[in-house]
């Protein structure tokens, strides 16, 4: 006689884990925190905050484009590229003589250019049906030519207006002001949450998990991937808006590299690297950890070799977790 | 690294108790000096950070000056938002003064113009930067170029088919020496350039690059390349072995000071030219650095440069097996005398890798200031 164990009724608490895997990069990034700020005395005053989240706003947005490919099944390695080339269009044309319209005309442009990087790669990957790895590594160097085409040499100059506002935390009253980021955050947090209300998010789920049923189901596979690969290029250009207020000026090579960490983070936010699961709120996390690890390492007085090496140990165990959970799972049964 | 300066701290601390002077070890100044460096796959840098160390050490053991300079180096390779990053971190530890070879020098303007403000004493070497409160610390690169294109032009007599070999286009190093080369050659009608490539400031890519010329065009007489690639340059034209050897302006390293000796055995006329390019210049940079900490005043007049906040260092001095009238674009002489043996001399224990380096005495940087009254 055998007895069969019952399937193991999963606590309240490792429910709310298998389903929403970025609690526990959540729990990463808390004890980052606690530690950065034991090293750091300033950590959480506004000036040293400010500056932190805003030098990781472009990476962010780029981390959240990615985690939209990743979802639906695929990976977009031209995010830096589209990053490059649209920070190079915003560079040359916000001259420091610019006007309030020749601004937006500018970020207009720049919103074009983006959004038809990111239908180039939708082409190739829904209606050529090519591998999109292999898509977005092709495409990845002709938005890097175009953007040495814009801009050879690093150049530009924004308007001091325009860069100080982004710069410096927003002055809501005489004693308060907050990291404009922290807002910015904020609203993608809330823009996340409402998305995640709508029947795009179901589609997108659908796509990722298993193509072929979703299609059976009615799912428009493709103009679902089509899309993503639009949202991508989108925030990368929003990442490329970013880091043109924030450094005041443009470099053809800016988004060189930051491609593979925009998946590094997206996979350390619990997003499933083979798509059908994930959470932009949790692709932030991810950003916030990788540059949190800086942090603790230069103000931990470690050498710079060391962070290289704690980032690749990160990776792994990011990439290992899910894969341990479920080997304790089995053998508990 | 840390042990290193608390041996400084404490041998400057023996010393100062033992002098003369009325300084004891509690009088000291402490200035904490951060080091901002984003590219580290080259010994150059890596010379660069040494020497600034080297210097940092001699400053704290001078019971004289009576200062302990502390150093906190993010040296790392990393992009624009990279170093901005490590600038913030090191104006949040609340560092003196921020030492910066730029990897990209307008991204970072702002983050250096907020440490400038908020009271950091904030020096670039290696590139100029048009920031406010920033003071850059750099050699002339243009002129660093001028000295070896002059050399080659003469040499041949002003006539004969030269190629260029730069490295990397867009970088406002190489914009700078090339548009140096440019105004000299623009002097002599006769030479004609034949050929201009990119190197990439890599020795294997300078020497592919040099092959493809010597099989894609007849006699080149000469060849005016930089430093980093120079040693791959006259590698290929070696294993080329050519009946006539083309004219190569060389590179002021200890690889090449070697290749050159042994090219001299098959071929007993070969000469070159290595114009130093100082790492120093990043130990140079703390020497202006500690003197605006003790409160000296720059001399205006002193300072230069497309943004009017630069700081000159001269070309320390030049690598020749000959001695070179050098004439510079104002029409003033100089005679650049012949080292080679005493160089090559002196390089003999150390590595492939080591540039030949130079760097500002103490006296040299308080020239720079207005004298104490």
């Amino acid at each position: 006689m055998t007895t069969i164990s019952a399937p193991k009724t999963r606590s309240p608490i490792g429910r709310t884990f298998s389903r929403n895997p970025f609690l526990l990069s959540l729990i990463l990034l808390i004890i980052m925190i606690v530690i950065n700020r034991a090293l750091q005395d300033n950590m959480l005053e506004i000036g040293p905050l400010n500056g932190t989240l805003r030098t990781m706003m472009p990476a962010i947005f780029l981390a959240i484009g990615q985690t939209f490919v990743v979802i639906a099944g695929g990976v977009d390695l031209s995010v830096g590229s589209i990053l490059s080339m649209t920070n190079a269009i915003l560079a040359v044309m916000i001259t420091q003589e610019a006007t309030a319209d020749q601004a937006l005309v500018a970020i207009l442009v720049a919103l074009a250019a983006g959004l038809g990087a990111g239908a180039l790669n939708g082409f190739g990957v829904t209606v050529l049906r090519l591998q999109p790895i292999v898509t977005t590594y092709a495409t990845s160097f002709i938005f890097a030519g175009i953007a040495l085409r814009i801009l050879p040499e690093p150049g530009g100059r924004l308007p001091r207006d325009l860069t100080s506002f982004y710069r410096n935390p927003l002055q809501l009253s005489e004693s308060f002001a907050i990291p404009l980021s922290l807002i910015l955050i904020t609203l993608l947090v809330i823009f996340w949450l409402v998305l995640s209300r709508t029947r795009f998010k179901q589609f997108l789920f659908a796509t990722g998990g298993n193509a072929d049923a979703a299609y059976t189901t009615g799912v428009r596979v493709s103009r679902v991937k089509f899309t993503t690969y639009l949202l991508s290029a989108l925030f990368a250009t929003l990442g490329a808006l970013a880091l043109t207020l924030g450094t005041g000026t443009g470099n053809p090579r800016a988004g060189e590299l930051m491609t593979l960490p925009s998946v590094v983070a997206v996979v350390l936010g619990g997003t499933r690297l083979a798509g059908g699961q994930g959470n932009i709120i949790g692709s932030i996390i991810g950003v916030l950890i990788l540059g949190l690890i800086g942090n603790i390492i230069s103000f931990g007085d470690l050498d710079s070799w060391v962070r290289p090496l704690v980032d690749a140990l990160i990776i792994i165990a990011a990439l290992a977790i899910p894969g341990v959970i479920g080997l304790v799972r089995r053998l508990n049964q | 690294m840390r042990k290193k300066l608390l041996l400084a701290a404490a041998a400057a601390a023996t010393l100062a108790a033992f002098s003369f002077g009325t300084l004891s070890a509690q009088d000291e100044q402490v200035f904490t000096v951060g080091i901002s460096n984003s590219f580290v796959g080259s010994e150059w840098r890596t010379q660069m950070i040494q020497e600034i160390e080297n210097v940092a050490a001699e400053l704290s053991d001078d019971p004289e000056l009576g200062v302990d300079i502390e150093l906190v180096i993010e040296s790392e390779d990393t992009d624009a938002a990279g170093q901005e990053q490590q600038i913030q971190n090191l104006v949040n530890r609340g560092v003196d003064a921020i030492i910066v070879n730029p990897g990209d020098a307008e991204a970072l303007r702002l983050s250096l113009e907020d440490a400038a403000a908020a009271g950091v004493v904030v020096i670039s070497v290696d590139q100029e930067i048009d920031g406010e409160g920033v003071v850059n610390v750099v050699i002339d690169q243009a002129e660093w170029a001028r000295i070896s294109a002059r050399w080659l032009a003469e040499k041949l007599g002003g006539e004969g088919d030269i190629v260029l070999i730069e490295g990397f286009v867009g970088h406002p190093a190489n914009t700078a020496r090339m548009t140096g080369v440019e105004e000299v050659l623009a002097e002599y009608p006769g030479i004609n350039v034949v050929g201009r490539e990119s190197g990439m400031w890599d020795q294997a890519t300078g020497q592919q690059v040099m092959s493809d010329f010597l099989a894609s065009i007849p006699n080149i007489d000469g060849v005016w390349t930089q430093d980093g690639m120079a040693s791959g340059v006259l590698q290929a034209i070696v294993t080329a072995a050519p009946e006539e050897f083309p004219l190569v302006t060389g590179e002021a390293r200890a690889s090449y000071v070697r290749l050159w000796e042994s090219v001299l055995a098959d071929n007993p006329d070969f000469t070159g030219i290595g114009v130093v390019n100082p790492p120093g210049i990043g130990a140079s940079g703390l020497r202006v650095a500690v003197n605006l900490l003790l409160g000296n005043t720059i001399d205006e007049e002193q300072l230069a440069g497309p943004y009017g906040n630069t700081l000159y260092v001269p070309i320390p001095w030049v690598l020749l097996s000959e001695d070179f009238n050098y004439v510079n674009m104002d029409g003033e002489e100089s005679l650049l005398p012949a080292n080679f043996d005493e160089v090559l001399e002196e390089v003999a224990e150390l590595p492939d890798s080591y540039t030949l380096d130079g760097i500002l005495t103490a006296e040299e940087a308080a020239a720079y200031f207005v004298p104490a009254s």
